[in-house]
């Protein structure tokens, strides 16, 4: 019965999601070049060459696949000069990803609404790279997969902060150094969360099904159908960033019992050996990470700056 | 002498691994000035070198005066604020409805390796502020232990000099402190919820008579600590706790390996143990 009331709940906040969404009228696209790089590698046989080619066309997003390839997050054992190269890297499985990756910070990147938009790319890239170290810790099939989605699981928030600013600076608010969760503040005030407002941006995006569950159930991975565990690295890694200084500067306080939540029962599960993680040294190194996820945005941030110049 | 990134994470993994403290990159300067004074004296001339040392025989009394080093005996009011905040924002006030149910209105508190009273005393502040909202009606006890009577007694009178105090926000000095001569005083109503006794945290026959406390602090200690005492003492420490209740240690310290029972709670800035 409860399961049949959240599903329903669900849906109407999906509609009340696709409502607020499909009210705004200039919501970012994906550039031009993003989406014939999507096309392209649609086909069969396509070269790297081609891609690359066709990426040089955007010194932009050329400068942002370069400094991400190239950042302590990807870790190269030495460094890439070429796109070529870097796409070779990254093998063409991942360069969808990263072309997505990057264009997302085109669509929202000069905008800023209820907090530094660095501070929201910090916390994204930040999930994106402990997802992609627990990924590797419970050896998940597909690590760029966590990483990416790391980054792309706060969509909704971006929105919310850009096009519904008032509202949403109400709920922070409300929140504000009190232990209540964000998703519940959402829900009370608008009737829907950010995690549905991001997949209905991630299904105007046409992002693959996968992705567009992990947006959607980031904070409730048990209820994931597709990919569970994809939902579980990120809610974890989320968390963690949130408690670990990766958090926004400080937009909810964030407060949990590792052995209590979903996301670690559902990483137990299909990873035993996680019972052995020592988690004390994993929050110490994450704070230790910090800076490296910081100069990564500054360091996309400033070549974008530098490409537009 | 500057220290290697290889040589940092040598030192700071045999650190973290025998005392349970780990080392942030932000304090690899810090660590290097201190390593710097022990290798003085103990005649060492390289960092190698002075690895080599901590894991001779003669390594587990060199580690103790390098802790020494390192963690300064120093200690001040309202050093680990995360942990404060995390207190009052929800550890407290959960507590509270649960005790509230059930009808039993008494708060136990304990410092344990209580130096000279400022975790105690900060403590103290801070349910103060509560009592008449959040606490009112409620009883406090809060208990500070030492094994060193010297800071025993410095700890009942008191009295603390401006580095002590520098921490305490405006609105806690204005109201408890008092200034003479430039020493700090506290105000009685401060000291009247802490009692301090002295204690061995080794002697088993006096640490099951530390019963029933919701919190229990115990910073920069255990890092002091063999693996199978810090054990036996971190045992005893969760025994002594209420079934809902916490337990903290330093800021970069780790009971990982020494303690299963304990689960991780987070917040931000820190984690604390729940029983």
């Amino acid at each position: 019965m409860t399961q049949k009331v959240n599903i329903m709940d669900k849906h109407a906040m999906i509609k009340r999601a696709e409502d607020l969404v499909g009210t705004i009228e200039d919501l970012p696209t994906i550039p031009v070049v993003a989406t014939q790089v999507l096309l392209l590698l649609d086909k069969p046989e396509v070269r790297i060459e081609e891609v690359a080619d066709l990426m040089l066309t955007d010194q932009v997003m050329t400068a942002r696949v370069m400094k991400m390839v190239n950042s302590p997050v990807f870790k190269p054992s030495h460094e890439i000069t070429s796109l070529r190269l870097a796409l070779v890297y990254l093998g063409l499985k991942h360069i969808r990803e990263v072309a997505l990756t990057t264009s997302l910070i085109d669509a929202f990147g000069s905008d800023t609404g209820n907090f530094d938009i660095s501070a929201f790319w910090e916390h994204s890239f930040g999930v994106g790279m402990v997802s992609k170290i627990i990924a590797g810790k419970i050896g998940y099939n597909d690590i760029e997969k966590a990483y990416i989605g790391g980054i792309i699981h706060d969509l909704g928030v971006v929105f919310l902060s850009q096009y519904q600013r008032e509202e949403f600076q109400a709920i922070l608010d409300s929140i504000k150094d009190k232990p209540i969760k964000l998703v519940d503040a959402e829900i009370e005030r608008m009737g829907t969360t950010h995690c549905e407002i991001g997949l209905c941006m991630a299904r105007k995006w046409n992002f693959p099904e996968a992705y567009c569950e992990l947006i959607s159930y980031h904070h409730a991975p048990t209820e994931a159908t597709i990919d569970p565990v994809l939902c579980a690295i990120v809610n974890l890694s989320d968390l963690f960033c949130s408690v670990r200084g990766l958090n926004y500067g400080g937009m909810e306080w964030v407060s949990f019992n590792l052995v209590e939540e979903e996301a670690w029962q559902i990483l137990r599960k299909a990873a035993p050996n996680l019972a052995n993680l020592d988690v004390e040294r994993f929050c110490y190194e994450l704070d230790d990470a910090i800076p490296d996820v910081k100069a990564l945005v500054s360091s996309i941030f400033n070549s974008y700056e530098q490409a537009v110049d | 002498m500057p220290i290697s990134d290889n040589d940092f994470i040598q030192l700071r993994d045999f650190i973290y691994n025998i005392c349970g403290m780990y080392f942030h990159t932000t304090k690899k300067y810090f660590l290097e000035s201190r390593l710097a004074r022990r290798m003085e004296v103990t005649g060492t001339k390289s960092h190698p070198e002075y690895y080599q040392l901590l894991r001779s025989p003669r390594g587990a009394e060199e580690l103790k005066y390098l802790m020494d080093e390192i963690t300064t005996n120093e200690t001040y009011f309202f050093r680990n604020v995360p942990q404060l905040t995390a207190l009052e924002t929800k550890l407290l006030p959960e507590i509270v409805e649960t005790k509230n149910k059930m009808g039993f209105r008494k708060l136990r508190i304990w410092s344990a390796g209580s130096s000279s009273g400022e975790e105690a005393y900060t403590m103290s502040m801070m349910l103060l502020e509560k009592r008449s909202t959040l606490l009112k009606d409620w009883i406090i006890e809060i208990v500070g232990t030492d094994i060193n009577e010297t800071v025993i007694s410095q700890a009942k009178e008191g009295i603390y000099n401006a580095y002590s105090v520098r921490n305490i926000p405006d609105v806690y000095k204005r109201k408890y402190i008092k200034e003479e001569n430039g020493k700090f005083l506290l105000s009685p109503e401060v000291k009247k919820f802490v009692t301090f006794n002295k204690l061995n945290l080794y002697e088993d026959s006096k640490m099951i008579f530390m019963k029933s406390f919701d919190f229990i602090f115990c910073a920069n200690v255990l890092i002091y600590f063999d693996t199978a005492s810090k054990s036996k003492v971190v045992q005893h420490f969760y025994n002594n706790l209420q079934p809902y209740g916490y337990f903290f240690v330093g800021q970069s310290e780790s009971l990982h390996g020494v303690n299963d029972k304990f689960k991780t709670v987070h917040f931000p800035g820190g984690f604390t143990y729940k029983k």
